[in-house]
């Protein structure tokens, strides 16, 4: 029985949520692969509940899909993610995405059988799509794409800047057609 | 990877700074409890840990036990940290489980791709202490526990030592790098912290070593009686065009000994704090993570302002004994 009452988890003098995984890396090429489907949408709604088991909390979103990118689950799609919080409980597995209500967001999704589905690669399947300065629809940060030549990941680079979402979405059609 | 990132910056710091104004935050996890905001730590001496009685292909229980007793043997030994740990015995329970127990063992999440293993952790609202925290290694993964790694595996103890960072309630360091590779795929060719989230590849034992970073962060939280007059700190606060930023990623490196210490700016002032560092001087750069799944490292809520060049601190900064810099301002233009 759990006897001890999860706050939130943040850091100090930041209000922000901890996170702490280890994580294979993946590049925009391998997660357009491996995931089942790639939906853009809105976040309806969020609500944790007990696993199956009930040994812990997950948390599961429901995605008002505008677009998929790949594959079709539907125009309202539902996925789970570790930890969440029920009652005055909140379990938390770090590393995790949050999500919130109203954000809007690019899911890699991936399933095992007949399960909800999760995202692929935790926190990587994840893009959040905010608005730029000029009120247009952005991806922020921009995504890894590998290409022919390694490249070196340098931070601050001027090129490296909040990426179009409709660049972004031709971007992930054509890796994830690629990958077929 | 320091010497090119601070080569250029050597050359044009001069100036000299010392004053004293307390640390007020390092890379750590906190809890909000009754209103407050305390420090996420173990409240006990020592930290009592089971071990899952269950082993996985290559990986038998003891072999997991040893490695995961070298991890932990590894943070008790920083001279400036008072966190010790101890091995409560076997057990059948699993980890993620919200028993009250603090468990480490293997578990088959083929659903958590790409993650190698996770920490989770329940805290007592009363008094923000951290009570439970668990640790699973996803068996869904070739492990190796061989003394010089092994090919097409992940060691063990090297994931593990980052974990338990975690358990002790450190959060991720950005303090690494990636490449994407020619054809797809990506791989870290750097790291100067254990925490860093991504892992090295397959084979690497890499991450066996605790860094200049990893031992700043172990040492602000759980500092030894006299680490408090051994270190100094560093504060400062981030603008650009005269505003406060948040989330950039501020880096101080000592050109002594070739050794880096990060944190972030974190709060709506631009202010960044980095505790229980060794004295002597710090050039400081200030770079976006521009390259990163901030997800890593802040909430899905928090605006993080990736557009910003890097920049330097125009002068060298004294990390004083047992005091604090005074605050460093460092101004950055938009990319």
């Amino acid at each position: 029985m759990r006897v001890i009452c999860v706050l939130n988890l943040m850091l100090l003098a930041a209000a922000t949520s901890a996170h702490a995984t280890t994580i294979v890396p993946a590049d925009l090429g391998e997660l357009s692969r491996d995931a089942v489907a790639i939906a853009r949408g809105r976040v309806a709604d969020v609500q944790s509940q007990w696993t199956e088991d009930r040994g812990t909390v997950e948390t599961i979103v429901t995605l008002e899909v505008e677009d998929y990118l790949k594959g079709s689950l539907g125009a309202m799609v539902r996925f789970r993610v570790p930890g969440g919080e029920l009652g005055r409980y909140r379990t938390i597995v770090v590393g995790a995405p949050d999500f919130a209500v109203d954000q809007h967001v690019v899911v890699f999704l991936g399933a095992h059988g007949p399960t909800v589905p999760h995202i692929v690669g935790f926190n990587q399947g994840v893009f959040r799509v905010v608005r730029a300065a000029d009120d247009s629809w952005v991806v922020s940060p921009p995504p890894a794409v590998a290409g022919a030549a390694a490249v070196r990941v340098v931070r601050g680079d001027p090129a490296r800047r909040p990426v179009p979402l409709a660049d972004f979405e031709q971007q992930v059609r054509t890796l994830a057609g690629a990958a077929r | 990877m320091m010497r090119r990132w601070f080569g250029r910056a050597i050359a044009i710091a001069t100036v000299l700074a010392i004053q004293a104004q307390p640390a007020f935050a390092y890379l750590e996890f906190g809890v909000t409890a009754g209103g407050n905001q305390v420090k996420l730590k173990w409240p006990q001496a020592a930290v009592r840990y089971l071990v899952t009685n269950a082993g996985v292909a290559n990986v038998s229980v003891a072999d997991f036990q040893a490695a995961i007793g070298r991890a932990f043997g590894s943070w008790e030994a920083v001279p400036t940290a008072s966190i010790t740990y101890q091995f409560g015995g076997l057990t059948a329970a699993i980890p993620g489980r919200d028993d009250g127990l603090t468990t480490l063992g293997f578990q088959n999440r083929p659903d958590l791709d790409r993650v190698l293993a996770a920490t989770s952790f329940v805290v007592d609202a009363a008094t923000g202490a951290l009570v439970e925290s668990d640790i699973f290694f996803n068996s869904a993964f070739p492990w190796s526990v061989a003394p010089g790694g092994e090919a097409n595996r992940f060691d063990l103890e090297s994931i593990a030592l980052h974990e338990i960072g975690h358990l002790s309630g450190l959060g991720h360091s950005a303090l690494g790098e990636t490449e994407l590779r020619a054809g797809g795929g990506r791989l870290v060719t750097a790291a100067e912290a254990v925490m860093f989230p991504i892992a090295y590849a397959v084979g690497s034992i890499a991450g066996r070593t605790l860094k200049a970073d990893d031992i700043a962060g172990i040492s602000d939280l759980y500092p030894t009686g006299d680490a408090t007059s051994v270190y100094g700190s560093l504060s400062g606060r981030v603008t650009k065009d005269g505003a406060p930023i948040f989330g950039a990623h501020v880096i101080a490196f000592d050109p002594v000994t070739q050794t880096v210490i990060g944190s972030f700016t974190l709060n709506a002032q631009g202010q960044f704090s980095i505790g229980a560092i060794p004295p002597g001087p710090r050039i400081l750069r200030v770079e976006p993570l521009d390259d990163a799944e901030i997800d890593s490292f802040f909430d899905g809520s928090r605006t993080v302002d990736i557009n910003f060049r890097v920049a330097f601190s125009d002068r060298i900064v004294i990390v004083p004994r047992g005091g604090d810099s005074g605050e460093v301002a460092i101004n950055v233009v938009a990319k």
